[in-house]
């Protein structure tokens, strides 16, 4: 008898929150649902962030146990932004000057982290569109052989990072590649290029070029192929030329998808480590994720090395706020 | 209208699927909760991490502890650390950090053990282990060795030495005897000679087998990237076998920071620089030696370890600067035989006793080597502090050094080891004996993480003809300056 007391009181608990629930609207009840994983998401996503905005504003402390010393406010900041820490690579080292070009630069332009990572992830973002965008195209006409020509575009993206790192680290290596000779036969390279920042720089672009390229073909090709065939055949009857197909056509509609897939690159450059680790080496080309990795591994110095990744944060933020505002435009113009 | 219609027969349809929803979310948080509560400690054996090769030798390790006098109860677990040196420097600051209690003991480099001991993350060996084993440490050990272990300021071990390193150059007799020298005769095993000297029987050497172009791509090969090895060990052999130092007398190898003079900026060490460019792009070249010939190519910019052993291996070098890892791989080449291998001790700049500062000039090798040391951590301290008072016994040394190859580090066990029980370093023992008196460790303090890679980056651009050798020391001069104030205590 007082067992099914208890159960009854237990299911009545149960049951009027669950009662409550079933009274809200698809809504609400959608928003309760997705409560946990908003939850979750911001756990996994801005609790890392805060804590290592906050461990930033500490100092580092090379000769203690806990590795944190005191609070220092912006102090490592501001030795970041103005090329003032113990790394050999620096952040962003400039300074202004009275005469043109009114600036000067503290290290070599490839010595500064910001700029190798801005570089290189225009650089190539710009090279693997316009290349995808050309191989997508191809891939979307019906032609013989359609299929052999899609496994050979997509080989370089199977390949492990590391092991195409190690391809153009063998490329170059001055007893067993033959990259060096043929680049100085082109009157490019030097005799090192690996030591050599310019080189090694252009290494690391033509490897990711090479690799990335596929990725961004494969989503231009999806957003082709979602362009309905029946505009072309209409252009095609108004007597459109190929170019004002594509101008008026392929173009605005295959926007979105392109910025989209642009967005996704952009990020992925800005956080270039894998290949240039396994290529020339953080010394001789800085990314912002290689300089996080020497201030934490090589000088212990988490708090330096938590402000390299908290700007690292801000910079990549930057670009997809901008990808944001186009891709909200671009939305804007195909509706 | 129509969407306040669709979205409540939704909510009617879905109660079911509400339900279900709200049962399988509580049964998967219990599960999860549940998950958490699993693991837990036991009475395990006692963890070393090493590497790979250490554990490969695991079993005769620990028997030869036993055979010491080691407790057969304790058992020991040799766990295979990160292959490179720095990979297993970040294993070991993450584990402290953390302050975990596994591994409860670790193999660390000499050449980053003393920032752990300054930050008090290492148990006190010399409160722990009996006195008569810190005596003997501290006595009969390679005293390099031993100062790499030891707090600078007070003196106590922190860690025991477990094997050092250091370099020798490897070459090919049969060339060198062709070309008319005779090492054995001159006793090149056990006397260093001069680099002058050393680069013009290069030079000539291979000269005679065609020079550049010829029959072998380098006379000499050594490391000369911008790495680690750079500062540590191919530079600071180099310059202070030209009487130059990073931070004046050798007393101030370990500190005190910011007390210290900075002495890279003078003649030996910019001798040294021009040194090098002589060899890779001959004495004609900018900022080059005159009195040096050429004997390499600017390759070696690119060479670490194991790529300056691949050509010496594969018959493609006369010489090369290497630690006795590549002795016993070198014995196995397919290009030469074993009678016409050898190893001689580096050579000197200037004569010894003749260098600007206390402890330079005379043949010069770095000092590598490894450590075991005790995490404050661990739960078993009394086990910990006994696998390591078997280490220090001389047995136990011969057998590493038989087993692994790993030199012992009381050099009188070296001495005394029968050639025939030690395999392929057998024949080697007079040289590594003699390389090992002539060793000058890293100057490792706290802030030695910040000025190596300096180092290594302003040599590296001298090496390199960017910067001349009086800019070049004359920035890393200024950097280490602003490192060493930043962080004077």
């Amino acid at each position: 008898m007082s067992t099914d007391t208890r159960a009854d009181e237990g299911g009545s608990l149960l049951a009027r929150p669950l009662n409550w629930l079933e009274t809200q609207s698809e809504e609400v009840y959608a928003y309760v649902l997705l409560i946990p994983a908003f939850a979750l998401l911001a756990l996994v996503a801005f609790y890392p962030l805060i804590e290592t905005f906050r461990f930033s504003l500490l100092a580092d402390a090379v000769a203690s146990a806990d590795p944190f010393g005191e609070f220092i406010g912006l102090d490592n900041y501001v030795d970041l932004l103005t090329g003032d820490t113990n790394f050999t690579q620096q952040f962003i080292s400039i300074s202004t000057t009275d005469s043109f070009p009114f600036v000067t630069f503290g290290a070599p332009f490839l010595q500064q982290a910001l700029f190798v990572t801005l570089a290189f992830a225009i650089v190539s973002v710009l090279f693997e569109t316009t290349i995808g965008f050309g191989q997508a195209l191809v891939l979307d006409q019906d032609f013989y052989g359609r299929r052999w020509v899609r496994v050979s575009i997509i080989i370089p993206w199977a390949i492990p990072i590391v092991i195409q790192g190690m391809i153009f680290f063998l490329l170059f290596n001055p007893t067993i590649g033959f990259g060096t000779e043929f680049m100085q036969w082109l009157g490019v390279f030097g005799d090192n290029p690996l030591s050599s920042s310019t080189d090694s720089f252009l290494i690391v672009l033509v490897a990711d070029i090479w690799k990335t390229t596929a990725f961004m073909a494969l989503l231009i090709l999806a957003g082709l192929q979602s362009i309905d065939r029946g505009l072309y055949d209409v252009a095609e009857v108004s007597g459109a030329s190929p170019w004002q197909r594509f101008r008026y056509i392929t173009l605005p509609l295959v926007a979105p998808a392109l910025l989209v897939a642009m967005l996704f690159r952009t990020m992925d450059a800005m956080r270039i480590y894998g290949l240039i680790d396994a290529t020339a080496g953080c010394e001789t080309v800085p990314s912002l994720t290689c300089l996080v990795i020497i201030a934490l591994q090589n000088s212990r110095r988490w708090a330096t090395a938590s402000a390299v990744a908290f700007l690292t944060a801000v910079v990549i933020s930057g670009f997809v706020v901008l990808y944001l505002l186009a891709l909200r435009d671009s939305e804007g113009g195909v509706a | 209208m129509v969407d306040r219609e669709s979205d409540h027969d939704g909510g009617r349809v879905g109660v079911s699927r509400r339900r279900f929803l709200e049962t399988t979310g509580a049964a998967g948080a219990a599960i999860g909760l549940a998950g958490c509560s699993g693991g837990g400690g036991g009475d395990g054996p006692i963890q070393i991490t090493m590497d790979s090769e250490w554990q490969g030798i695991s079993d005769t390790v620990s028997q030869s502890l036993y055979d010491a006098g080691l407790d057969e109860s304790i058992e020991v677990e040799i766990l295979p650390g990160d292959f490179e040196s720095g990979a297993r420097r970040s294993e070991f600051t993450s584990a402290l950090d953390a302050g975990r209690a596994s591994p409860d003991i670790f193999m660390m480099d000499s050449g980053w053990t003393i920032p752990f001991i300054a930050r008090g993350q290492l148990v006190n060996l010399s409160e722990e282990l009996s006195s008569e084993t810190v005596d003997y440490v501290q006595s009969d050990y390679l005293e390099s060795a031993v100062s790499t272990a030891s707090d600078p300021g007070s003196g106590d071990l922190y860690g025991l030495p477990l094997f050092p390193d250091y370099p020798v150059m490897h070459y090919r007799k049969d060339l060198v005897e062709e070309a008319g020298y005779d090492p054995e005769g001159e006793n090149w095993a056990t006397e260093p000679m001069s680099w002058q000297e050393f680069a013009e029987i290069a030079a000539d050497v291979w000269e005679q087998n065609g020079g550049q172009g010829g029959d072998f791509d380098y006379a000499f090969t050594t490391q000369a990237d911008n790495y680690v090895g750079l500062s540590c060990c191919t530079f600071n052999e180099t310059m202070t076998a030209f009487g130059g130092a990073y931070f004046g007398d050798h007393e101030n190898l370990f500190g005190p920071i910011g007390d210290r003079p900075i002495t890279v900026n003078e003649e030996p060490v910019h001798d040294t620089i021009r040194m090098m460019r002589s060899f890779m792009e001959g004495p004609d070249a900018e900022y080059a030696h005159p009195d040096f010939p050429q004997i390499s190519t600017t390759d070696l910019l690119s060479f670490t370890e194991e790529p300056a052993r691949e050509p010496f291996t594969s018959g493609n070098a006369i010489f090369h600067r290497n630690w006795p890892y590549a002795i016993p791989i070198n014995l196995d080449s397919d290009s030469f035989e074993q009678a016409d291998y050898d190893v001689m001790p580096l050579p000197y700049g200037v004569e010894a006793g003749e260098g600007d500062y206390e402890g330079t000039g005379g043949p010069a090798g770095a000092l590598g080597g490894w450590h075991l040391t005790i995490n404050p951590n661990t739960q078993r301290l009394d086990e910990c502090v006994q696998v390591l008072e078997a280490f220090a016994n001389e047995d136990v040394m011969q057998s590493n050094f038989a087993e692994g190859g790993y030199l012992p580090p009381d050099p009188s066990v070296t001495e005394s080891v029968d050639p025939e029980e030690v395999g392929a370093l057998g024949n080697f023992l007079d040289t590594l004996a003699v390389a090992g008196q002539n060793t000058v460790p890293r100057p490792v303090t706290v802030a030695w993480p910040d000025q190596s890679p300096q180092v290594a980056s302003e040599v590296s651009a001298a090496y390199q003809g960017e910067k001349s050798p009086e800019e070049a020391m004359s920035d890393l001069e200024s950097s280490l300056g602003d490192i060493e104030s930043d962080l004077a205590q």
